[in-house]
């Protein structure tokens, strides 16, 4: 079977944010490089043609999913990624905002630093960013009622404040440290975290995981301390998360501390503290 | 036409084996014993779908390397003649053997197949207080109980699968006859994939199709019943065999069951007329009831 690899490379940085919503590996296999330079894309007021900032290149690949790479500073371009269902997405250098919101499958690989609200209301595949992401990732979409609800996020660097508020279902994994109020509002899912925490984990979360492997932190008042045990719970998820390697690699052979809650909001959340 | 290999006489015959539905479950627990102990309960009155819904037995044991969460733990294959009455057996069985018994989880020991609940129903023994997580993308119930939680796999696969292979063993005494079974099982117990559901291993009331009784649809195999000798018309038994003993293997595949049914028969001859087995048969029903036909003549070694 054969499939399409598109690489489009940055000519010159645009002055103001491009919105590049759509430009898929699957919608763009059909295209020709004519009519992929020709795509509209929203920039300010405008719509632009991409091949005002993207050099094209289409290959004829092996295999049965179409690639897509952008090459270059797209710090300035927006919702890369967003409602990818299949097929690979790869950005050599750091994105814009809402990077991979709403996305439902495929693989996309940031190979730098993320905006605001990456993997917003992510429901499936897999979202790696190598560097940071900033603020509200794997969070609901401004009024929307669910963030991330599926699929796996994983972070490199960096996450900024409000990371995973109101997520829903779904393992978010972040290598660096994490911002204030992590996992605010949690309905559900999993959050794993290797380096210090902002205020307030947990803040408001009804359910969920909250797995804190870096350096001690003092849950809120809100949440109480669990005297049981809960061993097979725990080696089922520390053995998934241990694959992500690093301070995760040796979780399932380390002591965990369990906090329940938040009980301000149902309580039935679990906020786990891993020992050094 | 018969062959004798170490003084057995080998029937030229074959066992009639039937379709079944089956599922693979992983027990785990605190420590070997506990997991055995709810291994043996789920399992228990399971000989025969006659009347006990399904046949099941203890497939292994499980090292801790070699389960989901890392501690010793059993797997248990459950067979059943549907889906439907399976699903039924696996929820009744892992809810009240399983879920009851000390420190225990349970997983599915099967990817491939029609997936039917495992924890998902059982989880509402929670009372409000159950967790659902999503791991790996298969989901896991979290049930609070009296030692902490019972965790159970979601869903677990039904397979296709193969039941009622079987060998008879006729031997001069009853002595020799359990030392053949014995044998023979444990060499069927060393292979993946099979069970032998009967208290043992072994049956002793092997039965025919019909009865005299109308509302019975099987009653005893009198020409195998050394009580008979001299009553009934077409006895199989002779003055030298004596007692006669059968193995019921079920397995997921019919390759299993040939492989179990070949180790039985190996087991069988190692042992020979010297240790007082006389002749090794099988059970069918003239072809007309199971697509699966093991031939002995076909599985000797």
């Amino acid at each position: 079977m054969t499939a399409v690899r598109i690489e489009l490379t940055l000519r010159q940085a645009p002055p103001l944010r491009v919105d590049l919503r759509g430009l898929l590996p699957a919608t763009l296999a059909d295209l020709t490089v004519a009519q992929i330079e020709q795509l509209p894309c929203g920039h300010g007021n405008h719509s632009v043609p991409l091949g005002e900032w993207f050099s094209v290149q289409r290959h004829e690949i092996d295999g049965d999913q179409s690639a897509l790479r952008l090459v270059g500073d797209c710090s300035r371009f927006d919702r890369i990624g967003t409602g990818l269902q299949a097929g690979q997405l790869t950005v050599e250098g750091p994105a814009g905002d809402y990077v991979g919101a709403g996305m439902t499958g495929g693989e996309l690989l940031v190979q730098g630093d993320a905006g605001l609200l990456a993997a917003c209301e992510m429901a499936g595949g897999r979202l790696q960013v190598q560097g940071s992401v900033g603020d509200w990732a794997a969070s609901a979409l401004p009024g929307g009622m669910d963030g991330m609800r599926g699929g796996s996020f994983i972070v490199g660097g960096d996450a900024g404040e409000r990371f995973g508020d109101r997520m829903r279902r779904g393992t978010a994994v972040i290598h660096g440290r994490a911002g204030d109020l992590l996992a605010s509002r949690m309905v559900a899912g999993t959050i794993a975290v290797a380096g210090p925490v902002g205020a307030r984990p947990g803040y408001g979360m009804r359910r969920g995981s909250l797995v804190l492997a870096g350096p001690a932190c003092t849950p809120g008042p809100t949440f109480v301390p669990a005297i049981a045990d809960v061993p097979v719970a725990w080696q089922l998820l520390a053995r998934s998360l241990a694959r992500h390697g690093g301070a995760f690699a040796t979780l399932a052979q380390r002591r965990m501390q369990r906090h329940l809650g938040d009980l301000s909001a149902q309580g039935k959340g679990e906020l786990i503290l891993v020992e050094p | 036409m018969t062959a004798q290999h170490n003084g057995v006489v080998i029937d030229v015959s074959f066992a009639e084996a039937f379709p079944m539905k089956a599922t693979r479950i992983l027990i785990t627990a605190h420590n070997a014993t506990w997991a055995m102990n709810a291994a043996v309960s789920a399992t228990g009155f399971a000989t025969s779908v006659i009347a006990c819904g399904c046949e099941a037995g203890v497939e292994r044991t499980l090292g801790p390397d070699e389960t989901p969460d890392g501690r010793p733990g059993v797997s248990v294959l459950i067979f059943s003649m549907s889906g439907k009455e399976l699903a039924k057996q696996i929820e009744r069985r892992v809810g009240q053997c399983v879920l009851t018994c000390p420190t225990t989880a349970v997983y599915a020991g099967i990817a491939e197949g029609e997936a039917v609940a495992l924890g998902r129903n059982l989880r509402f023994f929670g009372d409000g207080w159950q967790i659902s997580k999503v791991i790996d993308g298969v989901r896991y119930w979290r049930v609070p109980v009296m030692d902490g939680e019972f965790v159970a796999q979601e869903t677990t696969a039904v397979t296709k699968a193969v039941g009622g292979g079987n060998l008879l063993f006729m031997a001069t005494d009853v002595d020799a006859a359990l030392a053949v079974s014995e044998a023979a099982v444990a060499a069927m117990k060393r292979l993946p994939n099979v069970v032998m559901p009967f208290p043992g291993g072994v049956v002793r009331s092997g039965s025919k199709v019909g009865s005299k009784y109308a509302s019975l649809s099987a009653s005893t195999n009198d020409a195998y019943c050394p009580t008979l000798y001299g009553l009934v018309d077409k006895t199989q038994i002779t003055p030298d065999t004596r007692c006669v003993m059968e193995v019921v293997i079920d397995g997921l595949t019919e390759a299993d069951v040939a492989a179990a049914m070949k180790a039985g028969i190996q087991a069988g001859i190692s042992i020979g007329r010297a240790g007082g087995l006389v002749r090794i048969g099988a059970g069918n029903y003239g072809g007309k009831l199971g697509p699966f036909h093991f031939h002995l003549h076909k599985l000797l070694p």
